[in-house]
């Protein structure tokens, strides 16, 4: 009886169930067979043992330089979504035009990352872009800042145009979470005395937890797969200075056609990335993306 | 008479079985061609395979065109599943590791006996398609690089004629930059920059390939000059970051004031520079004629199941006919004497400009630089590369980025060696 129940259950799965063996589980492990082999498309595979992990750990500044990279790139995650609340908070509130104001913020969420990379190289241009022209007509600066083609801007410059594509989407998860917070709490708080920073900081910022969660997670994870942010920006350069672990690895595969070595730098990722995701959900109380059952 | 039918029933099945699978496919007629962005030909590919039908009968082309970033790894995977197309059109130096690694058929022996048809080619180019002594290419079009010059910015700055020299080129550049101009930019892809490097005397690698030969005091001068001169202005530090549009840009921006990009750059300048015509653009060679060559040839899969159909296919497209009409269609040069002769002649008198630059890539093509043939390029470039940027873009000095250039590129070497 229990597997007749159970049979259409896996009957309408099953479909699902193949492709997400197929394109994830099978590749993965395959991944992690060839990051122990000396192989590449033109040359039969050689069993190598951990020579790619070594050669990753100990003989490769590209790789320490890219993770280095990676892991800035997703700390200015937090810089972004707090930057989402403060324009959350202010577009709750009761201002004329504000539905206005939220289609315009979110407007550059929806838009293609490589649309959004080319706008961004062309205003970032040392000569002819627009941050550049504007900074000069104001007197900030003397001379032009060469934001993509200098080692110390380039992957500020990139962190700019990410922040500024999320923004809009972090904006409407938060805007979300403000709106489903009573507004009895506010009026009992008020009433209470309590000033609108500690109504923020007890009412506000507790109820918007589980938001501000998601929004970091939804941060990290963006920043560990902006390859194509930074592949049009950049390219990874000027020398290494925007190459993120995840442009290095394409690289690595499909320009220098070594993929047993990419499969070891994707299995270092794929690592990082689950232990990454894991400290975050323990964090927010170890039950994120669980489906509460009436 | 039922009995006979069943007999040559069975004898030609054991036959076709026992053909070598290899035979069978040359029966199959079927061909497949695969080319690097170059999907504006179809009107011309279509006409070509025609004609070539018309030769061969019963053959089936399938045509394939993939962009330049997409091509590589779509070849790779076809290779592994064993589905290789049977022509492929590679560029710059991605030919020698498939060549290296077994992936393409050796075309010499095609070659020696057909020697009428090799004298069909610029012997230069063709010998650039060589790897360990044998012939893996043959040329679909060709260029190298080349200098334009802003003849009204070289005015203003009461410069004339190009530069002869390394330290003329630079002392040019310097006298250019003021305000929003630069006076130099150079492409940097394929190695395209080298020749800045060798008309200084400087060699990337000992001539057995084996070593680092760049880190001198000589190198050590080049680089730091570079580097001094992208700080003041002189050389546009897109030099060193841009890939394509953007050097190209900035050049038909009317804003710097050389140009050291290949003969494709022009009509890609021209588009977007409405200032450019025969009085305000100046073409010469580099000071000291030395150029790097960017080619894109036709080789064949090793896996293919009709190699003799496809060498035939090969040399359809690249002979006089085909290669003439290419050339005339494409405005380009094609590596066929009479094809460029052909379509250089018609040049003159449609664009004089434009056949003035193509003219710079039939002469001195005996001074080629950065086309070594090693299988690992692409990893070469990039232990390289990323440290001249260090010291052009002023993060590490001259001799330090060259010092662990050195160092990268001869871990490297060891490790392929």
């Amino acid at each position: 009886m229990r597997i007749r129940s159970a049979l259409p259950i896996w009957c309408f799965l099953a479909p699902s169930l193949v492709i997400f063996l197929l394109y994830r589980v099978l590749p993965l492990a395959w991944n992690l067979v060839l990051s122990f082999q000396d192989w590449s498309p033109l040359k039969a595979a050689r069993w190598v043992g951990l020579s790619q992990y070594e050669e990753m750990l100990f003989d490769d500044e590209v790789f320490w330089q890219a993770l280095w990279n990676t892991v800035f790139f997703i700390a200015s995650a937090p810089i972004a979504v707090l930057l989402a609340l403060g324009l959350a908070l202010l577009v709750n509130a009761d201002i004329r035009g504000r539905n206005i104001y939220r289609t315009i913020i979110f407007i550059s969420y929806p838009l293609m990352t490589v649309a959004v990379a080319i706008i961004w190289r062309w205003m970032f241009e040392e000569r002819v872009g627009l941050i550049n022209y504007v900074a000069r007509s104001l007197d900030l600066v003397t001379q032009p800042i060469p934001f993509l083609n200098s080692f110390q801007w380039a992957l500020p410059s990139v962190i700019a145009a990410n922040t500024w594509q999320m923004l809009g989407f972090y904006m409407i998860i938060l805007l979300t979470g403000l709106q489903n917070i009573p507004e009895n709490l506010y009026e009992a708080a008020a009433i209470d005395g309590a000033s609108a920073r500690r109504r923020f900081w007890r009412i506000t910022v507790p109820l918007l937890k589980p938001s501000l969660f998601l929004c970091f997670v939804v941060g990290m994870l963006n920043s560990f797969t902006s390859f194509d942010l930074v592949y049009v920006m950049t390219g990874g350069g000027p020398g290494r200075a925007t190459e993120l672990l995840v442009t290095y690895i394409y690289k690595l595969g499909f320009v220098q056609t070594r993929f047993d070595y990419a499969a070891a730098v994707t299995v270092f990722y794929f690592a990082l990335l689950v232990a990454i995701t894991w400290s975050a959900n323990r964090l927010s109380g170890g039950n994120a993306g669980a489906v509460e059952r009436d | 008479m039922h009995r006979r039918g069943l007999l040559k029933g069975a004898l030609s099945t054991v036959t076709a079985l026992a053909m070598p699978q290899v035979a069978r496919g040359q029966a199959s007629r079927k061909l497949s061609l695969l080319t690097w962005n170059i999907a504006d030909q179809e009107q011309l590919f279509k006409e070509e395979f025609a004609d070539f039908q018309k030769a061969y009968p019963g053959t089936e082309i399938e045509w394939l065109d993939k962009k330049g970033t997409e091509l590589a790894a779509f070849y790779q995977t076809q290779l592994v599943a064993g589905t290789a197309p049977d022509v492929v059109d590679l560029q710059g130096a991605i030919w020698v590791e498939y060549a290296a690694n077994g992936a393409l058929l050796d075309l010499t022996p095609y070659l020696q006996a057909e020697p009428e048809f090799v004298r069909l080619f610029n012997g230069d180019y063709l010998a650039s398609w060589r790897y360990d002594g044998k012939n893996y290419m043959l040329p679909f079009y060709i260029a190298k690089t080349l200098l334009y010059y802003n003849k009204g910015m070289f005015k203003e700055a009461g410069i004339f004629g190009p530069p002869q020299s390394f330290d003329e080129l630079l002392a040019f550049a310097q006298k250019m930059a003021l305000a929003e101009k630069t006076g130099f930019l150079t492409l940097n892809f394929d190695w395209l920059y080298w020749p800045l490097f060798k008309m200084n005397g400087v060699d990337l690698l000992t001539p057995d390939l084996k070593k680092a030969a760049f880190n001198t005091p000589q190198a050590i001068d080049v680089l730091a000059r570079l580097a001094a001169a992208t700080g003041s202005g002189a050389i546009n530090k897109i030099s060193w970051t841009g890939r394509w549009v953007e050097p190209n840009g900035a050049f038909a921006s009317n804003t710097v004031g050389m140009l050291h990009a290949h003969s494709s750059s022009y009509f890609f300048v021209k588009g977007q520079g409405p200032w450019i015509n025969a009085d305000t653009l100046g073409v010469a060679h580099a000071p000291g004629f030395w150029a790097t060559p960017t080619n894109h040839g036709f080789g064949i899969s090793k896996s293919s199941k009709n190699p003799d159909l496809a060498w035939a296919f090969v040399k359809h497209l690249t002979g006089n006919r085909w290669a003439t009409e290419f050339s005339r269609r494409r405005k380009l040069l094609t590596g066929n004497i009479a094809a460029d002769t052909d379509g250089l002649a018609l040049l003159r008198k449609d664009d004089p400009v434009a056949a003035q630059v193509l003219q710079t890539q039939l002469e001195h093509t005996d001074k080629f630089c950065g086309n070594w043939p090693l299988p690992f390029d692409a990893q070469l470039k990039d232990a390289f590369y990323p440290e001249i940027q260090n010291a052009a873009l002023g993060r590490k000095d001259a001799k330090s980025a060259l010092n662990d250039a050195e160092r990268a590129v001869n871990r490297l070497l060891s490790r392929r060696s």
